[in-house]
């Protein structure tokens, strides 16, 4: 069935960020061409001069100086302490000002006429530099000098703990294997950039501020802390958004400096990013490298895990302790594990900032554990299925409680019913015969079975928002605080809405967030928004049916019944829109804001199979059948959520075969442009079959568990596993992107050997 | 800066206009014209979210001047019309669209392919992904558009929903 969305889309009506920049000057920030640098000088005076320039600002011209990006999160103290977590205090500047920290961070921000004006001008501005080293990697990050002066080391944030008796489990185990892994960087890459339109109203004292994001809370939130405006001074507003993934789940200095510069300037004002800046700019993500260890008894039953994880966030991370945590949390995978031993770092280095990207640790994690699992399978000659077999958890330990706290302080408890049936499932729906079938129209390839599980916790709180209000037709108007960015949310909530208000559909019409409508909200992230918002937007619906039962009864003199969005008593009715106009003198009576609280997560598990193809000749890869088979919860629109698994395996292809953000040793950015960072194309992901197995959760009201990270997490290591089986065990893939070069070489000697 | 006049027909409609020199076909539709349906994805000619149609072939429109298309028609997604009915409805059906970001670039590919298709010699699947590879959809996993090409370009399942 077609989305709520489809028609407007489909017409080219939609409205992205750009579409709402008539009228207003452009801006174009002039940003650091050095990896690591002392600023010894701005000049701005050759581009103040050009035609078509309203103005060139430093941070000391608009009063930034030392103005700082607020970070995002910060761990649940219960958490922290049975953790071990830390982090030390980023200073990420709005403008830079006396040193920079890596390619792409923002110095001056512009106004002209037009954008080739502005990009004229961008080009006359002079910064210059006195060069500090680069550091592009975590490990030597963390011997270099500090990058900030505020700072002893380089090390941002850390985790540790253990449970069971991990290292007498690994001094006694059958096998032990270790393995080193590495998960490289790339990141979402929406195909809009990100963008913002500022308009300034100087009687109001107030900028509206429409940004491409998937948190316009937090977005408002940070532009209050930095310039000190009270709510109403500034009103973020969410326009169409052009695909987010996690890089626009942050919050960046572009938004804050815009809202700044149009309130100084009293311009209406547009920064619409290209795709060189987006490839320098935009917060990127994983760039983590994972020392593993298993302990195995005879059989390939897990004795004790460990991992030692750094994770390498450039000059910072507003979301460094999600992400540093969820790793640690993940990578517990969904297996019987009665020992533990983690501990991971996250390492300042002079490369661009990270944020969330789709997964944010969790698919770093589920390479470690995956990859690691399917070397001591290789170890005790066992099949990679038989070790995932042995291992997960089934439904006599489900729910299966894990002696550490969720990030948000609750017990973790793995509430699923039976992971090994997933197992099995993927198994009937892409069986390892189907290798041997291709194999045959594949003469010039060798061909490989992967698998690969994962668990992801979902639907984190701390809670989320949705507002419905009555029209006077008895529409209902919605509104949330997880703005859309292309899930279909218009659709799902408006469903969810209908479904308990007993109308039709086409009766509520979806609002896209802004922060005057709905003050309060969280965002779009973490696969949360159909559980948590979606159980707002149920609970509201029932308060607003609620109160509008007590209205009708007033009206109509007693009991009544409902359906349809119509009351009745006897002969006599009044339908919703009825009951709005009766209630006129009190805006406030059919008009509900609901916030929901999940009280912990709810976690989704599935399993990835992958047939790929190794061109005997070239090494090059090509994947060639797909399946995912999980468990979720109620599914709101299962076209919807089958779209997010098949989205997600195609980030995770992207991932495993070609993206990534390459800095050469001089610190220098290499992937700029997409003929450098390759998107997987339609010739690179092949259909994926999903199956969807169905296990209810009471938790939250709709039975509902999140499932937007789930098609991306296992990708890794499943199509890792299928190149290692291609190649007959004469290879361990053990980094991402696959290297066609060691794949290359593998190949050579084999055949040398032959 | 030179000023070049152009005439142009947008979707129908002729266009008169004077523009600098190096203003791009992209901006000219978007900023001039306010047809904000072709997207800037990537400003490079790869993503092809800006393909329009000049003179009945696909066109990045990213790439092209403003000035090169004096005497050209230019359709937009805009301008598709009745042709591209059964397409927008079987991507809507199969879910060939999320954030409908990429799509007009997609409908204005799709749109060469189907109208080039009337050899009446059925799509493959192959065939498909090859034609749509020079537009890039970061949401979908392209399953829903592939689907939906197949679908009109053959003609198939159309009749039986109907």
């Amino acid at each position: 069935m077609a989305r709520v969305e489809d028609g407007t889309l489909l017409a080219g009506q939609g409205r992205f960020a750009a579409d709402a920049a008539e009228g207003a000057h452009q801006v174009v920030f002039v940003r650091s061409t050095e990896p690591h640098a002392d600023i010894l000088g701005i000049d701005t005076a050759a581009a103040r001069a050009m035609p078509g320039v309203l103005g060139v600002y430093t941070a000391a011209d608009l009063g930034l100086d030392g103005a700082r990006l607020p970070v995002l999160t910060t761990p649940n103290p219960a958490f922290a302490e049975a953790t071990g977590f830390q982090m030390a205090e980023q200073r990420i500047p709005l403008l830079a000002t006396e040193r920079v920290h890596y390619v792409g961070q923002p110095i001056v921000v512009l106004i002209a006429t037009d954008r080739y004006r502005a990009e004229d001008a961008a080009e006359a501005v002079t910064v210059s530099y006195r060069g500090r080293a680069p550091v592009t990697d975590a490990a030597t990050a963390l011997e270099a000098e500090p990058l900030y002066d505020h700072l002893a080391d380089n090390e941002i944030a850390r985790i540790g703990y253990s449970f069971g008796d991990p290292e007498n489990a690994f001094g006694r185990a059958h096998r032990v294997v270790s393995g080193e892994y590495r998960i490289g960087r790339h990141g979402a890459v929406p195909l809009e950039t990100r963008g913002a339109v500022a308009r300034p109203d100087r009687r109001l004292r107030r900028v509206d501020l429409t940004t491409s994001t998937q948190i316009p809370h937090l977005v408002r939130n940070a532009v209050r802390t930095v310039t000190g405006w009270a709510e109403h001074e500034i009103v973020v507003h969410v326009p169409d958004v052009g695909g987010g993934f996690g890089t626009k789940a942050n919050v960046y200095a572009e938004e804050i400096v815009l809202a700044v510069l149009a309130r100084q300037t009293g311009f209406d004002l547009a920064w619409i990013e290209d795709r060189q800046e987006h490839l320098l700019s935009a917060a990127q993500g994983r760039d983590q490298v994972h020392r593993t260890r298993l302990a195995v008894d005879g059989q390939g039953r897990i004795l004790a895990w460990g991992d030692e994880f750094l994770v390498d966030v450039g000059a910072g991370s507003l979301w460094v302790a999600g992400i540093v945590a969820n790793t640690a949390v993940h990578a517990l995978g969904p297996y019987r594990i009665p020992a533990v031993r983690m501990s991971g770092r996250a390492v300042l280095t002079t490369k661009t900032i990270v944020a969330q990207y789709r997964g944010a640790g969790r698919p770093e994690a589920a390479f470690a554990l995956e990859r690691t699992l399917d070397a001591a399978a290789a170890e005790l000659g066992i099949g990679t299925a038989r070790i995932r077999e042995i291992n997960l958890l089934t439904d006599t330990d489900l729910p299966y409680p894990r002696p550490i706290p969720y990030r948000d302080g609750e017990p973790i408890v793995y509430d699923g019913w039976d992971y090994r049936a997933c197992l099995t499932k993927v198994r009937d729906l892409l069986p390892e015969t189907e290798r041997e079938r291709l194999r045959a129209e594949h003469p010039g390839a060798l061909l490989g079975y992967g698998l690969g599980c994962y668990l992801e916790a979902t639907a984190r709180g701390p809670y989320e928002t949705a507002r419905l209000r009555v029209l006077d037709d008895g529409a209902v108007e919605l509104a949330t605080g997880a703005a859309a960015a292309g899930q279909g949310h218009a659709t799902v909530f408006g469903r969810v809405a209908a479904t308990a208000l007993g109308i039709p559909e086409d009766r509520v019409r979806y609002r896209p967030t802004d922060t005057e409508r709905l003050p309060d909200g969280i965002g779009t992230f973490a696969s949360r928004s159909a559980v948590v918002a979606g159980s707002a937007v149920h609970n509201g619906a029932m308060r607003l049916l609620d109160r509008a039962r007590a209205l009708a009864q007033e009206v109509l003199g007693g009991p009544v019944e409902y359906a349809g969005g119509v009351f009745r008593r006897g002969e006599a009715e009044i339908g919703l829109g009825g009951i709005a106009a009766h209630t006129r003198g009190d805006p406030t009576a059919l008009d509900v804001t609901e916030t929901y609280r999940p009280r912990t997560v709810t976690w989704t598990m599935g399993v990835h199979a992958a047939i790929v193809a190794v061109d005997r000749r070239s090494g090059m890869l090509s994947v060639l059948r797909y399946a995912v088979a999980h468990e979720g919860g109620n599914e709101l629109d299962p076209e919807i959520v089958r779209g997010q698994i098949l989205g997600g395996v195609a980030q995770g292809i992207g991932g495993s075969l070609f993206e990534e953000y390459g800095y050469a040793p001089s610190g220098q950015p290499l992937s700029t442009t997409f003929a450098a960072y390759h998107l997987p194309l339609s010739t690179d992901v092949p259909n994926v079959a999903v199956a969807h197995l169905h296990v209810d959760t009471p938790d939250n009201p709709i039975g509902a568990r999140g499932a937007g990270e789930s098609g991306t997490i296992a990708a890794y290591p499943a199509i890792a596993a299928a190149v290692d089986d291609a190649l007959g065990g004469r290879i361990h893939c053990a980094a991402t992107p696959l290297d066609p070069g060691l794949i290359h070489g593998a190949l050579r000697k084999a055949a040398v050997l032959a | 800066m030179t000023e070049i006049p152009i005439e142009v027909m947008v979707n129908g409609t002729r266009f008169r206009r004077t523009v600098a020199g190096r203003l791009s076909l992209a901006d000219f539709l978007r900023e001039e014209l306010r047809l904000t349906g072709t997207h800037l994805g990537c400003e490079h000619g790869v993503c092809g979210a800006c393909s329009v149609l000049v003179d009945g072939r696909s066109v990045r429109a990213c790439l092209m001047l403003a000035a090169q298309a004096d005497g050209r028609e230019v359709t937009t997604v805009e301008g598709l019309g009745a042709e591209a009915r059964p397409l927008r409805e079987c991507l809507a059906r199969r879910h060939g669209l999320q954030c409908g970001f990429c799509t007009p670039g997609f409908l204005i590919t799709a749109t060469e392919l189907l109208q080039d298709n009337e050899s009446g010699k059925p799509l493959t699947e192959d065939g498909v992904r090859e034609a749509l590879s020079g537009n890039i959809c970061r949401c979908t996993g392209y399953q829903g558009i592939v689907e939906a090409v197949l679908e009109v370009g053959n003609d198939t399942e159309t009749r039986d929903d109907a």
